[in-house]
């Protein structure tokens, strides 16, 4: 419970000063490695780090109102040199690492649509940095590609950022998306520490909390919620690279028991993706026994995947109630509701789901009934924030109807960086348009999916278009014959990208095998996300819309009738 | 039963890529290539701990150790532990 030791009753007019205010000798960030390899550093040793970047980038020249991005592994160096460019008074902003071999030219073309809009004066990556990729990173004709030294000369902590207000941008985080459609989300001191403030209070935050993390950093889960959350309320954070926890899932488990955290966030996903990739033998040890809440954000929340996550590790100490819901967004800093972490868990309700498919309307069924389908909760709005559900026309729809979530905060974007023309569309008469389908029940929010087409797999948001517009490029794919849709997989627990392309001539269905692989290669390389099903069709195949484009709808149905196994049956509910 | 090498292949081809048209071998790169993406490391990795009898501790592999069937072998040789 909150209480009179914790922190979070100061108030700071910014980062850099509820920085400034922790005790040295408080332990902040662990960067575990392995059972037997960890770095960590106490808030005093991060502010000399921060400070020792702020020096350097000061010496080239950095100053307060100038962009830096920062392209560096997850870990305490990339921390201190966010906070480090903050410490001048400019704005940082984390875009992804190359994890993989990326080819060359893909990642000149990746790169180039963030950094020309951010105008960054600096661009920063780490010693380990791919060579061949160095040269391919593209930058306007103001800007300095720097590599920065893994160890820099200490520095002593001065009081510093007197000179900024709450009022002035703190750094940019990029709302999920595929690169090329990636926003720039420009927060303010004030709206990040009022997001804290309420996201504290939420979640009954502590001074006992300890929280884990895996989650990236240019993304506003990990950004927000295990990054500034700790740093502004002196808590300490264990983290891993992203990439580790994906391979080995179980070590998510390993690690908070060993180090007793307490908070976590995940998508959804990685509920299912841990209950059922961790082998009974290797579940010995494991006692989740410290954590109280493990929030459940970024993806819709499904029953199925908190039942299975629970029934696979009662046994070893979760209580039943530790999963709880949150909705987010990377323009209201982070989270817009959260679920009662004192409740038996995020309220469920079951709909009669003809009429949610069909009507919009919500209709409460029993459990029991034909067609009925099990919703899950998100919780309450913040403090400060309020929520509209709105139709096509942006007319209020109240209670229990389905349409566009609309969100009104104090804690809201300052704009898209450099985008006023998606800034206007985006916000309306102080309403940002989520873009998100649900409705509200009994003062909660019910999250069911996107209004476009969006496939979000495993937390990233994937924009059909971007899939379709590589798969046509292909000189074997018949241009703009490509339909790309998302499609739930229970087993991965999350949505996996299906992909039907008309090929240009017969006599290339004999290349299907090789061509497959080039389109997938394609698609890797310039989204970072694999293709699921693929399925190359003759010409003439993919239905077209009356205005000769293809129709995504009417081809997934035809798609779905030749495939029926494509479906994988669920709980899940397809707008 | 067939060599393991081949059976890590079999089941790459059926169970990740479910594509058993593509044309993979043991120096086929799977990760680099965009064959395999990060949530498939996972399956791919049980069933190499499973088919070489060992327990690959947590920290000690990464996603370029599993980039060719060959590559894999030679990391669970490197870093397994033999199963209790």
């Amino acid at each position: 419970m909150t209480g009179p030791n914790t922190p979070l009753v100061q108030h700071f007019k910014s980062l850099v000063y509820a920085l400034g205010a922790a005790p040295a000798d408080r332990p902040f960030v662990t960067m575990w490695k392995s059972a037997t390899e960890a770095e960590a550093v106490t808030f005093g040793v991060f502010r000399e780090r921060a400070r020792s970047h702020a020096q350097y980038f000061g010496s080239l020249g950095l100053k307060k109102g100038d962009t830096v991005i920062l392209i560096m592994p997850q870990g305490i160096q990339l921390m201190s040199a966010f906070v480090g460019v903050m410490l001048l008074g400019a704005i940082p902003a984390i875009l992804a690492y190359p994890n993989h071999k990326v080819e060359p030219a893909k990642y000149h073309f990746g790169l180039a649509g963030v950094s020309a809009n951010l105008k960054a004066t600096l661009t920063v990556v780490d010693k380990g940095f791919p060579e061949d990729l160095l040269s391919h990173i593209a930058l306007h004709a103001n800007s300095r590609l720097v590599c920065c030294e893994n160890e820099l000369p200490s520095q002593p902590w001065l009081e510093s950022g007197d000179d900024v207000e709450a009022t002035e941008l703190a750094f940019i985080q990029h709302s999920a998306g595929t690169t090329g459609l990636q926003k720039g989300v420009a927060l303010t001191h004030g709206a990040v520490l009022r997001q804290i403030k309420h996201l504290a209070a939420a979640i009954r935050l502590s001074s006992e909390d300890r929280i884990y993390s895996w989650l990236p950093l240019y993304h506003d889960m990990g950004l927000i919620a295990c990054f500034m959350l700790p740093l502004a309320c002196h808590l300490p954070v264990v983290m891993q690279s992203p990439m580790e926890w994906v391979m080995q899932p179980r070590s998510m488990l390993e690690i908070m028991s060993m180090e007793r955290c307490t908070l976590a966030w995940v998508p959804n996903f990685a509920l299912q993706f841990m209950a059922r990739r961790t082998r009974p033998e290797d579940s010995y040890g494991i006692d989740l026994s410290s954590v109280r809440a493990l929030i459940n954000c970024s993806e819709p929340v499904r029953a199925s995947s908190i039942d299975e996550f629970v029934s696979a590790f009662s046994n070893h100490g979760l209580h039943r109630n530790a999963v709880h819901s949150c909705y987010a967004m990377a323009e209201t800093v982070f989270a817009v509701t959260q679920s009662d972490v004192a409740a038996p868990g995020p309220s469920r309700i079951w709909l009669d789901g003809n009429a949610l498919r069909r009507q919009g309307v919500v209709r409460v069924v029993a459990s029991s009934a034909p067609d009925s389908l099990c919703l899950v909760s998100s919780g309450r709005p913040l403090p400060n924030t309020r929520i509209r559900v709105v139709s096509n026309a942006g007319e209020d729809l109240g209670i229990s109807r389905v349409g566009e979530i609309v969100v009104q905060c104090d804690s809201m974007l300052t704009g898209y960086y450099n985008r006023p023309d998606l800034t206007e569309k985006a916000v309306r008469d102080g309403w940002y348009r989520t873009g998100d389908l649900g409705f509200l029940f009994a003062e909660e929010l019910y999250v069911i999916g996107r209004k476009n087409d969006l496939i979000i797999v495993a937390g990233e948001n994937i924009h059909p278009e971007d899939v379709e517009e590589i798969i046509s490029a292909h000189r074997a794919i018949y241009d703009g014959r490509v339909v790309a849709f998302g499609n739930y997989n229970p087993d991965l627990g999350t949505e996996e990208i299906v992909v039907v392309a008309e090929i240009r001539n017969h006599n290339d269905l004999v290349n299907v095998p090789a061509i497959e692989r080039e389109l997938r290669s394609a698609v890797k390389a310039e989204l970072g996300v694999a293709v699921g099903p693929l399925y190359i069709k003759p010409p003439r195949w993919i239905v077209k819309s009356t205005a000769g484009k293809p129709a995504r709808t009417t081809t997934r149905e035809k798609l779905v009738a030749e495939h029926p196994n494509l479906l994988h049956k669920g709980d899940h509910f397809n707008v | 039963m067939s060599d393991p090498k081949a059976q890590m292949i079999e089941f790459i081809l059926k169970g990740i890529i479910r594509s058993p048209r593509t044309p993979i071998d043991e120096k086929t790169p799977l990760v680099s290539s965009g064959l395999v993406d990060s949530l498939a490391l996972v399956d791919i990795l049980l069933k190499l701990e499973e088919l070489t009898d060992t327990r690959i501790p947590i920290g000690k592999i990464q996603a370029k150790d599993l980039d060719t069937v060959e590559t894999m072998f030679s990391s669970a040789l490197r870093v397994g532990k033999p199963r209790k």
